[in-house]
């Protein structure tokens, strides 16, 4: 081997590490247990402003008694098809209100808020989006936010709100696609149905299959031990784009 | 957590932290300290203080705790019963500012018979004839080289390097010669032809091209010339060369390639949206486009732009963009059939050749290309340079690796469907002429035996199992080192350090190569992403969504294949600082005697 060397280089890049724990155990039954969702995914009313899909750290308020006829997703990451099937792969608004029909869990927020994570200002929604959402959520009395990503540096944004949400005092779970961003940005909790990114909550039009995935994620904030704890669920659904 | 006695060996200069509360009477050791690797992220976390009074790992080993003390504390020296004495050099220089330059003439290493390294460094400013003798174990000597004259060129003799080792003839295995040939103008009118260095397109071709595909509703061509770039335009999807096959297959023979003009494709749907993704380049031309970077449109070059419009919701989905593309391409093989038969003036005859160099460190080189689905995806290997008639998606594929010839690249074997973010985009053009490729097949100290091509698919289990393919591919090439690339950023960042990983673990030196910058920070990491190249040229650190603005340039390419003979050759590259700063990539040009990187200001900072 015979190669010129040039001394002094240094990498340009800069590989991470995990950021500090945050951890806020559940004290209550899931059945007495206000639930909210979050999501990075996109969605949105059909009557409000879209998302910028190159990098948006605004929000919108979804109430939640609005019809899943009315949301829309606005992403430029990933395959839209299966959400414009049926917006519960991303935000399962209708699965939710079966689970407080059914006394799985207590009650819904009265509202929720969205944001498209797709390579998301980590600053702004660390400092600013975060917060804010974690304090409405936090004035609502809620005791448990379930989150979905959607691409790859929305897993990233949807870890920074769901640390924020957790570190107000709400126990969370990022319902991951791509659960190694989700664990390296240092979610709480995490659980991991095989699904592909754009039905990150569950294949659509499969209401089985979407409310095992909200049921045992919130088992897992029940049960998860400690801090970036993952659970693989087993259900899988590969999307044939 | 306390630290082993490996890191304690790269950290006795740095800060003595207690990991835990530790007791009154402990002689202290590499167990009882904290990694300083952590102190930057603990820090910002405010669970640590450093203090000026605070002692290094060196001067704190060995000695007796005089009381108890709290975890992440400074260790000062009124706790101890006593301190090592230890020269006073300061510590290691936080590298977080550019390496100084030094004129040096070249410095000697070679590895003699008693496992010693020896040193000679011919002059250095304020340094005659230095000569130095140092055991060639364990990155050692690299290190002392360096330290003492930073910034000059070392020719190495790694200690595996046999001095039976012959200058071995390069074995050419096949040619291709690509024949540019002049083009000076470009209009839409009555019939297709090339005369006198002018194309000519018959405008009526676009209803037959339209029938190509059903999801193709109409389509619209212009001449764009050089003069005329402030013009309004769609999102870019994709620049797409004239190259046509005149003897021979892909990657031999001859092809003809159209010089000076180039087929622009940009689209909406039916409703007016964009055909993008992630952001979207619609705008003023010359405002849009990155001139002159590989995959873009070169400042003199004649667009012929092909507009289309695409049945409603089908942008983002697999079948819509790729309509665009296959009706385009109908347009573009008429003009390549005139081609063929035109005899113009050829501006250069390019010789390309795919050669074994025996005898030299075995490279490859990885291109991860996006493979999930709607635009992220790529034609390869069409039976016409850039085309897309007889190629295979890298989706359906399974975007398993799928290795090319570097003439094969240089021929125009991926057609591009263009994912994500313009900026970060390559385009069609890009891979035909590939500043890596063209870099690594040129370099005579090393052996190119092929181009990876590996699809990052949409799901989390599928990218790993592609890199895990991609790993035994790596490992039965028998190779000495890689360069992985990818395009975009974001998810495709968890295959791409994968797949960093799977070349790392099997002892592959290896080098990156992504635009990650502020907005595409890496979100996962290993220990072998240790040897990075940066693409982007950005002010904010953004995609900006100016085409082709941030991806593989020659200056790109020529610090990533520096950065791979360093790491084969076992000279150490620095980490990165913890922040994105285009500093670090300059002080890389300056030592390779690059052009400086120029940051667009494009009113990212949002």
């Amino acid at each position: 081997m015979n190669l010129t060397t040039v001394a002094g280089m240094q990498s340009e890049i800069f590989v991470p590490v995990t950021p500090v724990p945050v951890f806020t155990e559940l004290k209550k039954p899931l059945s007495e247990c206000k639930v909210a969702f979050i999501t990075a995914g996109g969605i949105h009313k059909k009557s409000q402003t879209p998302f910028n899909t190159s990098g948006d750290f605004s929000y919108r308020t979804i109430e939640f008694d609005t019809p899943s006829s009315e949301l829309m997703v606005t992403h430029g990451g990933f395959d839209n098809s299966d959400i414009n099937k049926d917006v519960n792969a991303m935000f399962p608004i209708d699965r939710l209100h079966e689970l407080v029909e059914e006394g799985f869990i207590g009650s819904l927020s009265y509202e929720t808020y969205t944001f498209m994570g797709g390579g998301g200002n980590v600053e702004k929604f660390k400092n600013e989006t975060g917060p804010e959402i974690a304090r409405k959520l936090k004035e609502q009395g809620v005791d448990i936010v379930l989150c979905t990503g959607g691409c790859g540096t929305c897993h990233r944004s949807a870890t920074i709100v769901t640390r924020c949400c957790e570190a107000a005092g709400m126990s969370c779970v990022v319902i991951a696609a791509l659960p190694p961003i989700a664990r390296q940005q240092g979610a709480p909790r995490i659980t991991a149905p095989h699904v592909p990114i754009g039905s990150n909550a569950g294949e659509p039009n499969n209401i089985p299959m979407q409310t095992a995935i909200i049921k045992e994620s919130l088992e897992w904030v029940r049960d998860c031990p400690s801090y970036n704890q993952t659970k693989v669920l087993p259900y899988e659904y590969r999307h044939n784009v | 957590m306390s630290i082993t006695n490996e890191t304690l060996q790269k950290h006795l200069k740095d800060p003595a932290i207690f990991c835990c509360r530790r007791q009154k009477g402990l002689v202290i050791s590499a167990a009882d300290l904290e990694d300083p690797s952590l102190f930057d992220d603990m820090e910002e976390a405010g669970l640590l203080t450093l203090s000026p009074d605070g002692l290094r790992i060196e001067q704190v080993l060995g000695s007796t705790l005089l009381t108890d003390v709290e975890a992440l504390t400074p260790i000062t020296k009124d706790v101890l019963d006593k301190i090592n004495e230890t020269e006073e050099t300061p510590a290691k220089e936080v590298v977080s500012e550019p390496a100084a330059e030094i004129s040096a003439s070249a410095i000697q290493t070679s590895t003699g018979g008693n496992g010693m390294i020896h040193i000679e460094i011919g002059r250095v400013e304020n340094l005659e004839h230095l000569s130095l003798d140092i055991p060639a174990f364990a990155g050692v000597p690299v290190t002392a080289a360096t330290a003492a004259a930073p910034g000059a060129a070392v020719h190495a003799a790694a200690p595996t390097a046999a001095p039976k080792e012959e200058k071995k003839e390069k074995k050419v295995i096949r040619t291709l010669t690509k024949k540019h040939i002049r083009i000076t103008d470009a209009e839409i009118g009555t019939e297709t032809s090339i005369k006198d260095g002018k194309i000519t397109i018959d405008g009526s071709i676009v209803e037959k091209a339209i029938l190509e595909d059903p999801l193709c509703k109409s389509m619209e061509l212009s001449v764009i010339k050089p003069n005329e770039r402030h013009i309004y335009t769609e999102t870019i999807m994709d620049v797409c060369p004239i190259a046509t096959k005149v003897e021979g297959e892909l990657g031999s023979g001859v092809t003809k390639v159209a010089d000076g003009v180039v087929f622009m494709l940009t689209g909406v749907d039916e409703d007016g949206v964009q055909i993008h993704e992630f952001g979207s380049s619609e705008g003023y031309l010359d405002e849009k486009m990155y001139f002159g970077h590989p995959g873009c449109a070169d400042e003199n070059d004649i667009i012929i732009r092909c507009n289309v419009v695409i049945q409603r919701l089908s942008g983002m989905t697999r079948p819509g963009p790729f309509a665009a593309h296959k009706c385009q391409d109908y347009v573009i093989q008429a003009v390549r059939n005139e081609l063929k038969k035109y005899d113009g003036e050829i501006v250069r005859e390019e010789i390309c050749e795919d050669v074994r160099r025996p005898g030299n460190p075995r490279v490859v080189l990885v291109k991860e290309i996006m493979g999930q689905g709607a635009m992220h995806d790529n034609v390869i290997c069409p039976i016409e340079p850039c085309g897309i008639l007889g190629g295979q998606k890298n989706v359906d594929c399974g975007n398993v690796p799928i290795i090319l010839t570097p003439n094969q690249v240089r021929d125009g074997s991926i057609h591009a469907l263009t994912c994500i973010g313009p900026a970060t985009k390559e385009m069609t053009r890009h891979y035909i002429r590939e500043p890596l490729v063209e870099g690594l097949a040129a370099d005579t100290e090393m052996d190119l035996v092929g181009v990876v091509f590996v699809g990052s698919p949409q799901v989390n289990d599928e990218k790993l199992w592609v890199s895990e393919r991609l790993g035994s591919l790596l490992e039965s090439l028998d190779i000495d080192g890689c360069i992985i690339t990818t395009e975009g950023f974001g998810n495709n960042h968890i295959d791409f350090i994968q797949h960093i990983g799977q070349a790392g673990k099997r002892g592959i030196p290896v080098v990156g190569v992504s635009f990650c910058a502020y907005q595409g920070q890496l979100v996962v990491g290993n220990e072998y992403a240790t040897a990075m190249v940066e693409e982007n040229m950005d002010q904010g650190g953004f995609e900006n969504n100016v085409a082709g603005c941030s991806c593989v340039t020659k200056e790109v390419a020529a610090r990533a294949i520096q950065m791979l003979k360093n790491k084969m050759a076992g000279v150490e590259i620095a980490p990165a600082p913890k922040k994105w700063n285009n500093d670090v990539i300059n002080a890389n040009n300056r030592l390779l005697g690059l052009p400086e990187t120029v940051l667009l200001d494009n009113g990212t900072l949002h």
